[in-house]
């Protein structure tokens, strides 16, 4: 009965993957036609690449502060959305909204808010007196760059609020009354209580989060396209652009590889979590 | 607990995250309410002066909207399909049957769930141009991207549906045997009926990451006529030098909106397949 699910994966992942072992390995035409046999001459040319040291670097940044942001909200926003007050089904339900919106879209609508001249990110910022003309936001690296990564964080929220959600409802609210009794503060019932048990969820929401944002492509590829100066590229986005843009799909699988190898030691650490939290 | 106060200050700690997640919204809505003349107004106001329709009329007929809609539409019901053919079975033996391999499999159904299809893209690509198929390859058909997405989403689909069916009874289809059914008849007539919501919530989580899905559809449908609603409005928007914002914001609106109110009402369900069994 899985053997459906087996032929499936084999065609779809297995056959890509010894595609894009064989094409790492050889001098590739910018068409795809296989030439010369040159080993790993295609990681070594990667590797020495600037931009893709650049975007390296760049994708660290990108999955640090993409994931930490997403916590360092989502944390006091499950607190928050796990109180008992009114209209909390209300509250939850707009905390989820941007999660029924793909990224491609989502990425659409903050490019135009951000929109030099009529968006309406300067609408708000000129109307508060904070800036006295338009700023070009995604014309210069420098903030498009940091623009894209709040995106990511503001797409990222409500899942990770659900997981930790899902979290805080385990914990009985008894142990909250006992540390009351004893004289706890809300703030060290925080620190002493809720971080300590929440801790295998935010285990778990880190290391999803940190697979998905490290592999997300539309956000950038859609706001800026790694440009401009190519001062945006993550590893995704460089590798789609040299592959299917400049022509070049040697060095870009090379990344491919590269990138899957990352991420299989992000899967394995998560499994080992997993176990743990099994036993 | 619940005082007027209290509630009146959880909302206020949750305001800017609210803000935050309905300024896209209202942003859309207000820019696909312009006639073109207010969008490109300095500086630029909230509210449209005269409200209409006008732009999602434009946008209409600018681009070929009615055809992504379908094409989309195509793409997202086969995949599902696709996708259920797959992983029904195999979800009935993860949760029924104690065959041998079966943590491996399990395991298996986990990496495969953390690759993202992005990172084959290149050997998919490959893939679908060596494949010939009427005039020319799979690059640029419907099966062409099926195919992949069953592919990718099959893992996600299997855990859910596995972690549902394991709730359903086993004595319900043991009594039917005792009664002389069948395995299989027993399968189509007891289980399956009472599997159908779960089948039916993994089915539609399924067809919005199609209908979403961006970057193996960029790769593989180059042709105009093949191209799904999500790659229209990025066209709307990419590599132009004057882009009208209105009618892109008429485009995304319809393209959001359905799939919000879905995927809304279905979060709940989701979490169970997202995180992989890792939360019970």
């Amino acid at each position: 009965m899985i053997a459906p699910s087996l032929l499936l994966a084999a065609f779809v992942m297995c056959y890509p993957f010894y595609e894009i072992v064989k094409l790492s390995m050889h001098e590739v035409s910018r068409f795809g036609m296989l030439r010369a046999f040159t080993g790993t001459a295609n990681f070594a040319s990667v590797l020495a690449d600037a931009t893709f040291q650049a975007s390296l670097w760049r994708t660290l940044i990108w999955t640090f502060f993409v994931v930490g942001g997403t916590l360092v909200i989502s944390i006091p926003a499950a607190v928050v959305l796990n109180l008992d007050f009114a209209g909390r089904g209300i509250a939850r339900a707009i905390v989820m909204l941007p999660w029924s919106v793909s990224l491609s879209m989502a990425s659409i609508v903050w490019l135009w808010s951000f929109n030099a001249d009529y968006g309406m990110v300067n609408a708000i910022l000129q109307s508060l007196g904070l800036i006295s003309r338009g700023v070009p936001w995604m014309a210069r690296p420098e903030t498009a760059f940091p623009i894209e990564i709040a995106v990511g964080v503001i797409v990222s929220i409500p899942f990770t609020t659900t997981i930790l959600l899902g979290g805080l409802s385990s914990i009985p609210g008894d142990i909250y009354e006992a540390a009351r009794i004893d004289g706890a503060g809300a703030f060290q019932q925080f620190r002493a209580l809720t971080l300590p048990l929440l801790r295998s969820f935010i285990n778990i929401a880190v290391i999803l989060n940190v697979i998905h944002v490290f592999n997300s492509f539309p956000i950038i590829w859609i706001m800026t396209q790694g440009g401009p100066n190519e001062g945006t590229h993550i590893l995704i986005t460089y590798l789609y652009d040299l592959a299917f843009r400049l022509g070049r799909p040697g060095p870009a699988a090379a990344i491919s590889l590269i990138m899957l190898a990352i991420v299989f030691v992000f899967t394995f650490v998560y499994l080992r979590m997993q176990a743990r939290e099994r036993t | 607990m619940r005082t007027l106060r209290f509630s009146a200050a959880c909302w206020l700690a949750l305001a800017p995250l609210l803000a935050i997640s309905l300024f896209p919204f209202v942003v859309m809505l207000v820019t696909a309410l312009k006639p073109l003349s207010e969008v490109f107004i300095y500086p630029p106001r909230w509210l449209p002066q005269h409200p209409s329709f006008e732009s999602f009329a434009d946008m209409w007929s600018a681009t070929k909207f009615a055809l992504a809609l379908r094409n989309s539409l195509e793409i997202a019901f086969e995949s599902t399909f696709c996708t259920l053919v797959v992983a029904v079975p195999a979800a009935y033996a993860m949760a029924r049957i104690d065959f041998r391999l079966r943590e491996t499999y399990r395991q298996f159904l986990l990496v495969t769930q953390m690759l993202s299809p992005i990172l084959l893209v290149l050997g998919l690509f490959r893939l679908m141009a060596s494949i010939p198929w009427g005039d020319g390859t799979l690059v640029n058909t419907r099966l062409g991207i099926i195919v992949p997405y069953a592919g990718f989403q099959m893992a996600f689909a299997v855990w859910m549906l596995s972690s549902y069916f394991a709730a359903i009874p086993k004595e319900i289809e043991e009594a039917a045997w005792m009664d002389g059914c069948s395995r299989g008849r027993a399968i189509r007539s007891v289980f399956l009926p009472l599997a159908l919501p779960a089948i039916a919530v993994t089915g539609i989580v399924a067809f919005v990451a199609a209908w979403n899905e961006f970057a193996v559809a960029l790769t593989l449908l180059r042709d105009p006529e093949r191209q799904t609603v999500t790659l229209q409005v990025v066209n709307l928007v990419a590599g132009r030098y004057t882009v009208e914002w209105n009618q892109v914001m008429a485009a995304t609106l319809i393209a959001t909106v359905p799939v919000a109110i879905v995927f809304t009402w279905l979060q709940r369900y989701m979490v169970r397949g997202l995180t992989f069994g890792a939360i019970q």
